[in-house]
């Protein structure tokens, strides 16, 4: 028997065990700190990142749009793209994650020429300190570098208010007045400050300051490539092109080539996903992974995180099917398995343990069904038959109930399959 | 309908604990006493993880409010409560402004158990984030031992002066008050249901 002493070191062992695996598999964990820590499988998507980024360095000014679903790993091809292209040296590539910054749901147009303003700014003086009083780019650049804070975080205007006009909400306090009249201030709204102003001055007005700005880095030879990260939030893709297209027009027009994420409705949904796709140069879609004998990339993600400490190759494949091939799902799943193993007190992840997790993700998926959408599921699985023209199947598409494996090729998300009451057999 | 896994508060922490302390969960509230449990539910995350543990109103909440309170500090265990239950408008928000949720320590959402439809039609990325880390709030009893058991169901009926049965009888007679007491012997009975 062993000792109070021996039991708690391999109590220790056990737990730091399960602690390692969980940090590989943590679906949370930023892409940026998964891929810096070599837990990426690179040609997961044919090297998909490479495609981008080349084609942004080859053609200055061309736009590419990277479309998938939730999970599917969008922002760890962007970020791969960037990686690549900060090796070419000649190239600088901006990273913008547009929902951390600002309240994407209340973007309008401007925003993202306003960010990439700024990003740039900032990368050319950390803190945006050089552009004041004393500062070495006070000269060069203080001019435009006013126009594009203002014009991202608004400004006060000094304006005169003729006796009898009403005061608008947005007037500050009149501090000269006259018997006619009086002059006060109005604040006008930025571009990257909630609650959103609705539109008051052209987006050409920010050209002349923002080409300033790429002017002074070209002379040192380096050309720029925004990646948009961020927006595939606005699931509908009306709001998607409402905020984006005329920033890209103007950056069309200054060369910036641009890299940008977007919602699968403007693969398909109808009417503005066409326009959409017509817009850019390439339209990338980035589909879930197929999983079979004959397609292993799954089973190679789990190894490159070392799945095998704590399950085996059976309960691997199990874990890869019910995944659906959405990589989050993936990551989901095998941590959330080792999860159940470690608090039921077993040393590695059994077929239960499996089975639980698929359950509890696939009733994830289920509530909020309704018995018509669970109709179109069913008759998806059983005749392959899937409208994706019908608004309410873009939505189970944006809510990954359904899978695109293709653009013509659609599946019930298997975890989800799992859980469906299946109907009755009809009495003869 | 299948149903989510129900765990006491005590197995919820363990969990993220055992995670390295980050990740994100969802708890859906019992019907009655949510805001007892919600201070369960602190307690037990503050006791496991030994962190500070901060319950944030979601409804109340604005963009750079959230932001900011989520991020200052970053590090500790924060409940996002949905309170009454969020509108389809906030969902939508909240599940934008996903990025800017993120942050190093864990985050558990506090949902009424209808609020799940919503989550899972207007949050996707949100859900995503959860995945499967869904868990009906249950009263604590699950890491007992068997005898651990045994002795607080003696406690129990030598305190109450009634034996499993006549309980379990009185529960299905719908004659049992819904004292804490009761809900933990049903439970400890493996008559949950009768709950």
């Amino acid at each position: 028997m062993p000792s109070s002493l021996t039991a708690l070191q391999g109590q220790l062992s056990r737990r730091d065990k399960f602690r390692a695996y969980m940090q590989a598999f943590n679906p949370t964990a930023p892409a940026r700190d998964v891929i810096e820590a070599g837990l990426v499988c690179e040609d997961l998507h044919q090297s998909l990142y490479r495609n981008l980024a080349a084609r942004a360095d080859l053609e200055p000014g061309s736009q590419q749009l990277l479309v998938g679903g939730v999970g599917s790993g969008k922002t760890t091809e962007m970020l791969l793209a960037r990686r690549w292209l900060l090796a070419q040296a000649h190239v600088l590539p901006l990273y913008i994650d547009v929902s951390k910054a600002t309240d994407l749901g209340g973007l309008n147009t401007g925003s993202l020429v306003a960010s990439l303003g700024l990003s740039i700014a900032a990368h050319l003086a950390p803190g945006f300190k050089d552009y004041g009083p004393g500062g070495k780019l006070k000269a060069e650049l203080g001019g435009p570098f006013d126009k594009l804070w203002s014009y991202a975080y608004g400004k006060f205007e000094r304006v005169y208010v003729a006796e009898g006009d009403d005061f608008p909400d947005d007037f500050d306090l009149d501090d000269s007045e006259d018997e006619k009249g009086h002059y006060t201030f109005k604040r006008i709204p930025g571009k990257l400050r909630p609650p959103m102003p609705s539109l008051e001055r052209e987006i050409q007005d920010i050209r002349e300051p923002l080409a300033e700005f790429l002017s002074y880095l070209r002379k040192t030879q380096r050309e720029i490539v925004v990646i948009f990260d961020g927006l595939d939030r606005l699931l509908d893709a009306t709001k998607f092109w409402s905020v984006v297209h005329q920033d890209l027009r103007l950056l069309r027009q200054l060369k910036v080539s641009v890299l940008a994420t977007a919602p699968l409705s403007v693969l398909f949904g109808a009417g503005v996903g066409q326009s959409i796709s017509d817009h850019f140069d390439r339209v990338h879609h980035l589909s879930v992974i197929a999983s079979g004998p004959e397609n292993t990339s799954l089973q190679s993600v789990l190894e490159k995180r070392r799945a095998s400490e704590l399950l085996n190759l059976q309960e691997a494949d199990s874990i890869c099917y019910y995944s659906g091939g959405v990589l989050r799902d993936l990551i989901s799943l095998s941590r959330d398995a080792a999860e159940e193993a470690y608090v039921s007190d077993r040393d590695s992840i059994t077929a239960d343990d499996v089975k639980k997790v698929v359950h509890q993700l696939g009733t994830g998926y289920l509530r909020g069904l309704g018995p018509r959408a669970i109709q179109t599921l069913l008759q998806l699985q059983n005749s392959k038959s899937f409208d994706v023209s019908l608004p309410a199947n873009v939505e189970l598409l944006l809510t990954r109930r359904v899978l695109e494996c293709s653009s013509t090729d659609f599946r019930v998300h298997p975890a989800l399959l799992s859980v469906i009451p299946q109907p009755e057999p009809k009495r003869a | 309908m299948p149903e989510f896994s129900t765990e006491p508060f005590f197995e919820i922490a363990r969990r993220l604990e055992v995670r390295g302390e980050t990740g994100w969960l969802a708890v859906l509230s019992p019907a009655t006493d949510s805001t007892a449990a919600l201070d369960e539910l602190q307690t037990e995350l503050q006791s496991v993880l030994q962190k500070l543990t901060r319950v944030i109103q979601l409804e109340a909440s604005t963009f750079e409010k959230l932001r900011d309170t989520l991020h200052q500090p970053d590090d500790d265990a924060v409940i996002l409560s949905g309170g009454a239950g969020l509108t389809p408008e906030k969902w939508r928000t909240l599940d934008i402004m996903r990025s800017a949720l993120e942050r190093k320590g864990p985050v558990i959402l506090w949902l009424a158990p209808d609020d799940i439809a919503n989550l899972a039609n207007l949050a996707p990325n949100i859900r995503s984030l959860i995945g499967g880390s869904i868990f009906v709030a249950g009263p604590d009893g699950g890491i007992m031992t068997e005898t651990e058991r045994q002795y607080r169901l003696k406690q129990l009926s030598e305190h109450f002066g009634l034996t499993g049965e006549e309980v379990v009888r009185k529960a299905e007679a719908r004659e049992l008050p819904h004292d804490p007491e009761f809900v933990e012997w049903l439970v400890l009975l493996d008559r949950g249901d009768l709950v």
